[in-house]
C-alpha cells in the first residue's frame, strides 16, 4: 500500500509542474504585451513600469521560471495586480465557498442518485427502472449553466422561493444555506443521472454473482444483501466517478458562481481572466488543480484500500 | 417471509422528507424586500484600490463620492451636463481663468480623529496627484494656495475651461485627509485612512460592499441610512436578480433596454445617466488602398448606420454625429455625409478603384461583431469586399501604436470606441498631430484642428467652444477617414421606489438617489 501511495503521490507532483509550466507559459502565449493587457490601453508609463517590476517582467524569462517556481512551492503566489493583495490570501477567502458549492452539489447527487440506481437495479425494466433512466439520461444532457438559468428564473425570479444572488450573510447559516440550494441543485443534477446510472449498472453485474445468490439462499434480508454485500463491490467504479466529479464540479462552479453571484474559486478565475490579473489567473488555477489532484488521488486510494487488486495494477 | 427492507413508497417518502428539509431553511429566509431604508445595488468587481491617485475607476469612483469630500458635482441644466458646488463648499467661484477660489464648509470632520477638513488637505490630496496614476487630470495644475483654515485657492498654470468638470466633479477630485495619508504611509487600497460624508465603508471581497451611516456627520442626511452593493460581474446575472426583487437599481445592457422600453413591467423605470461613448469606423488615410479621399468618402456614404443601430444595438443607443457626446458643448446635430450608395459607386469609379478588398478589425464582441458584419453587406453592395478579422482586446488596442510593433501600416478599417468625460476637450485630444501613431489611428495632421485643440482648452465662452469644437469635428470628417456610428447609453433599470442619481459617465451616487 505504501509502495502503492508513493507512485500515486509521484505522478501527482509530475502533473502539477506540468500544470505550473502550463501556466507560467500563458502569460507569454496571449498576444501582446502582458503588463499593457493587464492595466489596459491608457495605462501610464509609470504603471507600465511597476506592474513589470512587480510581475518580474524586466528579468530574463528562465529566471522568471524560478522565482514564480520558488515563490508557489513557499505559498506564495505573488500578488494582485490591482489591490497589491498576496493572491494567496485572496484565494483562501473564496475557497470556502467552492468547496461547500461542491460538496452540497455531489452530496444532494449521491443521496439521490445512488439509491436510485439501486432501486433500478434491484427491480430492472419496472416503472422505477424506465422512469430512473429516462431521468438520468435527460439531466446527464442539460449542461449545468442552463439548469442554473432555469432554476434562477423558476425559483428566484419567478416563484422567489429562493435568492438569486450571493452566498448569504456572513455568520447567518440558514442565510448561507438558502443561498446554496439553487447553485447546488444546478450542478448536482447532471451528477443523480450520472450516479444512477453507474450504481444501476454495476448494481445489475454484481446481482448475478454466485455469492450474492448465496447470501440470498441462507436467507439473509434483501436490505443486507443489496448494502452489505451488493453495493460494497459495485460502488467501487462508482467512487472513480464521484472523484472525477468532484474535479467536473469545481469547473461547473465557475458557470453557478457567474449566474448566481457567488464567490468561489470559479468566478475568481473567470473575473481575473477578464481583467487580465495573471497572478490570480495562474494561482486560482494552480489551486484548483491541486484540489482535482488531490480529489482523485484520494479516491484512487479509497479503491486501492476497498480492493487489493487495484494495489498491484500500477 | 417478513420482508422489512427498503419500499418504493418508503424510498419516495424519504426522498420528499429529505428534499424538504433542504428547502426549509430557504423558505424562512426567502423574503427578499428588506425592511428599513436600504438600498441595494450591484457593482461589477471589488474595489481594489480606492485611492484617487491610483484607483481603476468605475466602482471606486463611486466608492470615494460617498465617503470623501469633493468641491464639485455634476448638474443638468436641460440636456447639457454642467457643474455646481457640492455640501463641502461654501464657496467655489472662478476668479480668472487660471485661479479658482473656494471656502470649505464650517464644522467637516475626518474619522478617526482626524479632526477637521482643512484646506490644506486640499492642497495635499490636489498636488499629490500630479505624481499618480491620474496626473493627466491635473497637467494643468500648479499648486493650491492656502490663505486660510477653510480657505485657499486652486492656481492653474494655464487655462484650462474643463478643469472643473472633468477634475473636480469627477473621482480624482477626492479630497483626503493629509495627516490619516501621513499615518497610512502616503497610499492606500480597500479601506479609507479617514472618510468625511454620509457613510462609512467595508467591503467583503467578492461578495459585497456596504456604506453604512456614517455617525460623525453632520451634513445633510443621504434617503437610505445603509447601502449593499453586491459584487455582479454579468450585466446580465445582474439583470436578473433586479428581475427576482434583489437589487433597486442596475445597469442594463442594449438588448434589455430595449425590451424594457417596449413592455415596462410595473414599478419599474428607466434612467439613463448620459451617453459618453462614441464609436465609429476608422479609416488609415495613409494605406496605400486608401490614400485616395475619395475611395474613402465612397465608404463614408456606402454604410448604413441606421441599419447598425438597429440590428446591432436594438434601436437603443444615439447616432452620431462626431466625436462630442450628446449633452456636450460641441455636439452636432448631423454629418456631412449621407448613406448612399449610389454616390459611393460614383466616387469610386472617379478614383478608378473596383475590385477593392479590405480587412476590418473589431474587438470580438457581439455588437461589434453585428456592426462589422452589417457594414460588410454594406459595402459587398457596391462593390468593396471586406474580410471581418475579430480581436481579441491585447492584439486590438495594439494594433494602431507605433510602439507595439508594425501592425499599423496594415491597419486598414477598423470599428473603436472611446469613453469620455463631460467635456468636449477630452474626446479631442486623441486626434491632434502628436497622436498619430499613437491614438490617432487613422493618422491624419491639420493645423487648424491643433490650433483650435488648444483654442477650446482655453477658451471659457461656451458658444465660442461650441463652435470650435463643431469645426474640429468638421476637419475629422472632412479627412474621409470616419464613419460616425453611436453613442451608446449609460442605462439603468430601477424600481420607481428609488430615484436614481448618476454621473453623466455612468457612475452612481448613492449619497444622492431618492425615495418614493
Amino acid at each position: 500500500m505504501l509502495y502503492y501511495l508513493a507512485k500515486r503521490l509521484g505522478l501527482s507532483a509530475v502533473v502539477v509542474c506540468l500544470v505550473v509550466l502550463v501556466l507560467f507559459s500563458l502569460l507569454y502565449l496571449i498576444p501582446g504585451d502582458p503588463a499593457t493587457i493587464a492595466l489596459g490601453p491608457r495605462a501610464t508609463e509609470e504603471a507600465i513600469a511597476r506592474y513589470a517590476e512587480k510581475m518580474h517582467l524586466d528579468e530574463p524569462v528562465w529566471r522568471q521560471f524560478l522565482i514564480y517556481i520558488g515563490n508557489a512551492l513557499t505559498g506564495d503566489l505573488g500578488l494582485d495586480v490591482f489591490s497589491d493583495r498576496p493572491v494567496t490570501a485572496i484565494i483562501m477567502e473564496r475557497i470556502g465557498f467552492t468547496l461547500a458549492l461542491v460538496f452540497a452539489g455531489m452530496g444532494w447527487a449521491m443521496l439521490i442518485g445512488i439509491p436510485l440506481g439501486c432501486l433500478a437495479a434491484v427491480k430492472p425494466n419496472s416503472w422505477l427502472d424506465r422512469v430512473t433512466g429516462v431521468l438520468s439520461v435527460g439531466t446527464i444532457a442539460v449542461p449545468s449553466f442552463l439548469v442554473s438559468i432555469w432554476a434562477l428564473l423558476i425559483f428566484a425570479v419567478h416563484l422567489r422561493w429562493l435568492p438569486a444572488i450571493g452566498a448569504g450573510e456572513p455568520g447567518d447559516f440558514s442565510d448561507q444555506l438558502s443561498h446554496l440550494v439553487l447553485p447546488a441543485f444546478a450542478i448536482g443534477l447532471s451528477w443523480v443521472g450520472y450516479l444512477a446510472r453507474m450504481v444501476r449498472a454495476s448494481m445489475l453485474e454484481v446481482m448475478g454473482e454466485n455469492y450474492i445468490r448465496s447470501a440470498r439462499a441462507f436467507g439473509l434480508h434483501p436490505r443486507r444483501v443489496i448494502f452489505g454485500y451488493a453495493l460494497r463491490v459495485a460502488i467501487l467504479p462508482t467512487i472513480t466517478l464521484i472523484g472525477m466529479g468532484f474535479g467536473g464540479m469545481i469547473s461547473s462552479t465557475v458557470f453557478a458562481e457567474i449566474i448566481f453571484a457567488r464567490p468561489g474559486i470559479g468566478k475568481l478565475i473567470f473575473d481575473a481572466v477578464m481583467a487580465r490579473n495573471f497572478p490570480i489567473v495562474q494561482g486560482a488555477v494552480l489551486v484548483a488543480t491541486g484540489l482535482y489532484i488531490l480529489v482523485v488521488l484520494f479516491s484512487d486510494i479509497l479503491i486501492a484500500w476497498f480492493d487489493p487488486r487495484v494495489r498491484e495494477s500500477l | 417471509m417478513k420482508q422489512t427492507g427498503t419500499t418504493r413508497r418508503g424510498f419516495l417518502g424519504t426522498t420528499a422528507a429529505l428534499g424538504a428539509l433542504a428547502l426549509a431553511p430557504a423558505w424562512s429566509t426567502a423574503a427578499f424586500a428588506q425592511a428599513g431604508s436600504t438600498l441595494r445595488l450591484r457593482i461589477d468587481g471589488d474595489n481594489n484600490v480606492l485611492d484617487p491617485g491610483f484607483m481603476t475607476g468605475g466602482t471606486e469612483i463611486e466608492a470615494q463620492k460617498q465617503c470623501l469630500p469633493f468641491l464639485a458635482q455634476y448638474a443638468r441644466d436641460g440636456e447639457t451636463f454642467t457643474w455646481e458646488p457640492t455640501y463641502f463648499v461654501t464657496r467655489l467661484e472662478q476668479r480668472d481663468a487660471t485661479h479658482i477660489d473656494f471656502e470649505l464648509t464650517e464644522g467637516l470632520t475626518w474619522s478617526n480623529g482626524y479632526g477637521p477638513v482643512m484646506a490644506s488637505d486640499v492642497k495635499y490630496s490636489y498636488e499629490r496627484m500630479k505624481d499618480s496614476d491620474w496626473s493627466g487630470y491635473f497637467d494643468a495644475l500648479e499648486r493650491v494656495d492656502v490663505t486660510g483654515d477653510r480657505t485657499g485657492t486652486i492656481v492653474l498654470s494655464r487655462p484650462f475651461a474643463p478643469f472643473i468638470m472633468i477634475t473636480l466633479c469627477h473621482g480624482p477630485g477626492a479630497v483626503l485627509s493629509e495627516k490619516a495619508m501621513a499615518d497610512a504611509g502616503g497610499k492606500f487600497t480597500t479601506s479609507f485612512p479617514a472618510v468625511c460624508g454620509p457613510y462609512t465603508y467595508e467591503a467583503t471581497p467578492g461578495q459585497r460592499a456596504v456604506f453604512s451611516a456614517n455617525p460623525d456627520w453632520t451634513g445633510p442626511q443621504p434617503a437610505f441610512d445603509r447601502v449593499e452593493c453586491n459584487v455582479i460581474t454579468e450585466v446580465k446575472a445582474a439583470e436578473l436578480a433586479f428581475e427576482a426583487g434583489e437589487l433597486d437599481c442596475t445597469e442594463v445592457g442594449a438588448d434589455t433596454l430595449a425590451r424594457y422600453t417596449k413592455d415596462m413591467p410595473e414599478g419599474t423605470g428607466i434612467a439613463v445617466a448620459g451617453e459618453l461613448q462614441y464609436m465609429w469606423m476608422g479609416m488609415n488615410t495613409e494605406h496605400p488602398k486608401l490614400q485616395d479621399i475619395r475611395v474613402r468618402q465612397a465608404i463614408q456614404h456606402a454604410v448604413d448606420v441606421d441599419t447598425i443601430l438597429q440590428g446591432a444595438y436594438s434601436g437603443t443607443t444615439a447616432k452620431s454625429h462626431g466625436i462630442i457626446c450628446p449633452g456636450l458643448t460641441g455636439q452636432r446635430d448631423s454629418a456631412g455625409y449621407s448613406y448612399d450608395p449610389a454616390r459611393a459607386r460614383e466616387l469610386l469609379a472617379e478614383a478608378g478603384v473596383s475590385g477593392l478588398e479590405v480587412t476590418l478589425r473589431t474587438l470580438n464582441n457581439q455588437e461589434r461583431m453585428l456592426s462589422a458584419q452589417i457594414i460588410q453587406a454594406n459595402l459587398a453592395a457596391v462593390g468593396i469586399t471586406v474580410n471581418v478579422l475579430p480581436l481579441d482586446s491585447g492584439p486590438f488596442w495594439e494594433m494602431g501604436q507605433e510602439s507595439k510593433g508594425d501592425t499599423w501600416k496594415d491597419l486598414e478599417l477598423w470599428i473603436m470606441r472611446f469613453g469620455t468625460t463631460p467635456d468636449p476637450y477630452e474626446a479631442t485630444q486623441w486626434f491632434t498631430s502628436d497622436q498619430v501613431g499613437v491614438w490617432n489611428w487613422e493618422r491624419w495632421t491639420d493645423p487648424e484642428f491643433d490650433r483650435l485643440y488648444e483654442e477650446g482648452i482655453n477658451e471659457t465662452d461656451m458658444q465660442k467652444r461650441h463652435d470650435i469644437y463643431v469645426r474640429m469635428q468638421e476637419i475629422m470628417e472632412n479627412t474621409g477617414a470616419y464613419v460616425w456610428i453611436n453613442h451608446e447609453p449609460e442605462a439603468f433599470v430601477h424600481s420607481t421606489s428609488v430615484g436614481v442619481n448618476a454621473a453623466p459617465s455612468g457612475e452612481l451616487n448613492y449619497r444622492r438617489f431618492t425615495q418614493g
